[in-house]
């Protein structure tokens, strides 16, 4: 049937066919548009279990949906998209494709935490949108956030050599988020400083790159953690019935 | 003149208001129309009360006891009142045995009748054997024999409690919210958690009234503990797909319709006027409220007060009420009655 106002429907609820024919009768055309139902046909129940069994989403089963989170929300007031409350709602009664329809903007969270102290029920909504965040790349809905990217970095390096290198951060971060080395704030801050000459700290900058300092003795220590989040990343790649390797 | 005071209904107010008369050494006729004391709680098979938590049978079992065991109190059983006339001071009531009781006043403690799903077609009950009342839920409990759906044995899966079946809807004339169902339900909810814990468990609200403490020990209890999961939604009808009970809706929060298989669905029923009301309110002449309930003449200075003076009310006959109101309220009314009755002896 025509229809006028298809603004008003999701774009993939949108069925139209080139040619078609129903009981002999040519509909294509204008009269081939149809609109596919968006009845809630069940309940994923296993989805709730799964973001709770990621750090920071245990305590989701408590919201009540008041709202107080997306009333607190400072993405929120940017992005009226962005609303903890509804996603948190459709994590709890496993309505997984509603939730996925929004996985380009739940990274968004800037972790300002108003909605913590906001959450009468300590729902922890942050901790959730960091926590369902983490599951949609686990599970491959999404790419790592540039936040994800960003920690990696950070704390591979650090966990290898139990130091922290801004010079390999940023080369790391730029690299992983495919960003180019040469920002022009970069650029600009690099051009500043060397009007100083800080002979000196070029000279440690380059030895660092590439000698790469370590703390001392630091192997035990980097072995320990290693083994650690090999074990915390497995129980979460288990909870969400992924394999237990990394693909 | 008699200085005796007659109760009519043997439920949680009536053996509270017979048990407090008789403590201070009144004598008390209590009459009960049915063949065992105890009300709702026991008729109905209640399995652990909300709040205490107590099983129905200890609980109310003990209250019973006590008031079988007194003989300051002549239980009548299988027995009502069928005329009753006379003034503060001197009541007489002509029982059904043909006997009469004589009264320096009276208190009708004659309680509700919960709202039979019947009256909810489109909602399954008497249509799809695994439609069930909270009544029914709480017997399996309370038989012991555990939470199964009627047609074939099986322990449900998914189980969707409606609430508000019989309350807060002007479609069948009750407007009236029943007080106890949401916490009722909170507490079958975690019942059925516990006893199945692989069974989800679906609360379909519009609002939730775990009024007072229960908010914490039933209705977030319920979330933090046990998982219950509360969708904002009133259910358009329950069908079934032979296998299955479809149960039909809008979620209201996503604003998307639902069609949802479930293995058991249960209507947390509400509290209806006890179907004696009409003939109660002839036999006592006391007026109902507008919701067909027994009228309270009087909210601040006399408790339990009807518009008959020296006829006192007390529990669900006046609304709907939890059991450890009416219990209070058993005990008030007994007061107010001895209040009356001294007044009718002084004027005499």
């Amino acid at each position: 049937m025509p229809i006028h106002e298809k603004h008003l429907i999701r774009p993939e609820n949108l069925i139209e066919h080139e040619k078609l024919v129903i009981d002999g009768v040519d509909v294509s055309g204008h009269w081939s548009t149809f609109i596919a139902p968006r009845v809630v046909t069940d309940y994923n129940e296993a989805l709730q279990d799964e973001i709770a069994a990621l750090p920071g989403g245990e305590n989701i089963h408590r919201c009540w949906q008041c709202g107080s989170c997306t009333n607190a929300c400072t993405v929120n007031a940017v992005n009226p998209d962005f609303n903890p409350r509804y996603w948190i709602y459709l994590i709890r009664m496993g309505m997984e494709s509603e939730l996925l329809r929004d996985k380009d903007i739940i990274w968004q969270c800037v972790s300002c935490n108003k909605c913590t102290y906001a959450c009468p029920r300590d729902v922890v909504p942050e901790g959730v949108m960091k926590a369902t965040a983490h599951w949609l790349e686990l599970k491959g809905h999404t790419k790592p956030s540039p936040s994800t990217v960003f920690d990696e970095v950070f704390s591979d390096q650090v966990i290898e050599t139990g130091l922290m290198e801004e010079s390999r951060t940023v080369r790391g971060f730029f690299a992983g988020t495919g960003q180019a080395l040469m920002q022009d704030w970069l650029l600009a801050m690099v051009r500043a400083m060397l009007v100083h000459l800080p002979v000196k700290w070029l000279m440690h900058l380059g030895l660092t790159t590439v000698f790469q300092p370590r703390t001392k003795n630091w192997s035990r220590a980097r072995d320990a953690i290693k083994d650690y989040v090999a074990e915390q990343q497995a129980e979460q790649r288990k909870a969400l019935g992924l394999s237990a390797q990394e693909h | 003149m008699t200085d005796q005071v007659l109760i009519v209904g043997g439920g949680p107010a009536g053996l509270a208001a017979a048990h407090a008369l008789a403590s201070i050494g009144r004598k008390v006729t209590l009459v009960e129309k049915t063949e065992l004391l105890g009300g709702a709680p026991i008729h109905s098979g209640y399995a652990k009360l909300v709040p205490s938590g107590e099983w129905a049978s200890d609980a109310i079992g003990g209250m019973v006891k006590r008031v079988a065991q007194n003989r300051l109190i002549e239980v009548k059983l299988n027995t009502t009142v069928k005329k009753f006339a006379g003034a503060p001071g001197d009541f007489r009531a002509t029982l059904s045995d043909g006997s009469e009781a004589r009264a320096g006043a009276t208190l009708l403690t004659t309680g509700f009748t919960h709202f039979d799903s019947l009256n909810k077609p489109e909602w399954g009950f008497g249509t799809f054997p695994d439609v069930v009342t909270t009544t029914q839920v709480e017997q399996m409990i309370s038989s012991k024999q555990g939470v199964r759906c009627p047609s074939d044995g099986r322990k449900p899966k998914r189980v969707a409690i409606l609430l508000c079946v019989g309350s807060r809807d002007r479609q069948i004339g009750r407007e009236w919210c029943s007080k106890i169902c949401c916490s009722v339900s909170a507490n079958l909810a975690m019942e059925i958690r516990e006893e199945l814990p692989d069974c989800h468990v679906y609360v379909y609200y519009m609002d939730i009234r775990t009024f007072g403490l229960l908010e914490t020990k039933f209705y977030w209890r319920s979330q933090e503990e046990f998982k219950v999961k509360y969708i904002k939604a009133r259910i358009a009808e329950v069908t079934s797909n032979g296998q299955q009970l479809i149960v039909k809706g809008e979620d209201t929060l996503v604003k998307r319709p639902i069609t949802i298989p479930f293995d058991m669905v249960v209507h947390a029923i509400g509290m209806d006027p006890n179907v004696d009301n009409m003939l109660l309110s002839s036999i006592f002449d006391v007026k109902l409220e507008p919701h067909g309930f027994i009228d309270r003449a009087n909210t601040y200075g006399v408790m339990g007060a009807t518009s008959r003076p020296g006829v006192f009310v007390a529990g669900a006959a006046t609304g709907p009420e939890t059991i450890d109101d009416s219990i209070a309220q058993g005990h008030a009314a007994a007061m107010s009655a001895l209040g009356a009755l001294n007044l009718a002896m002084a004027a005499e």
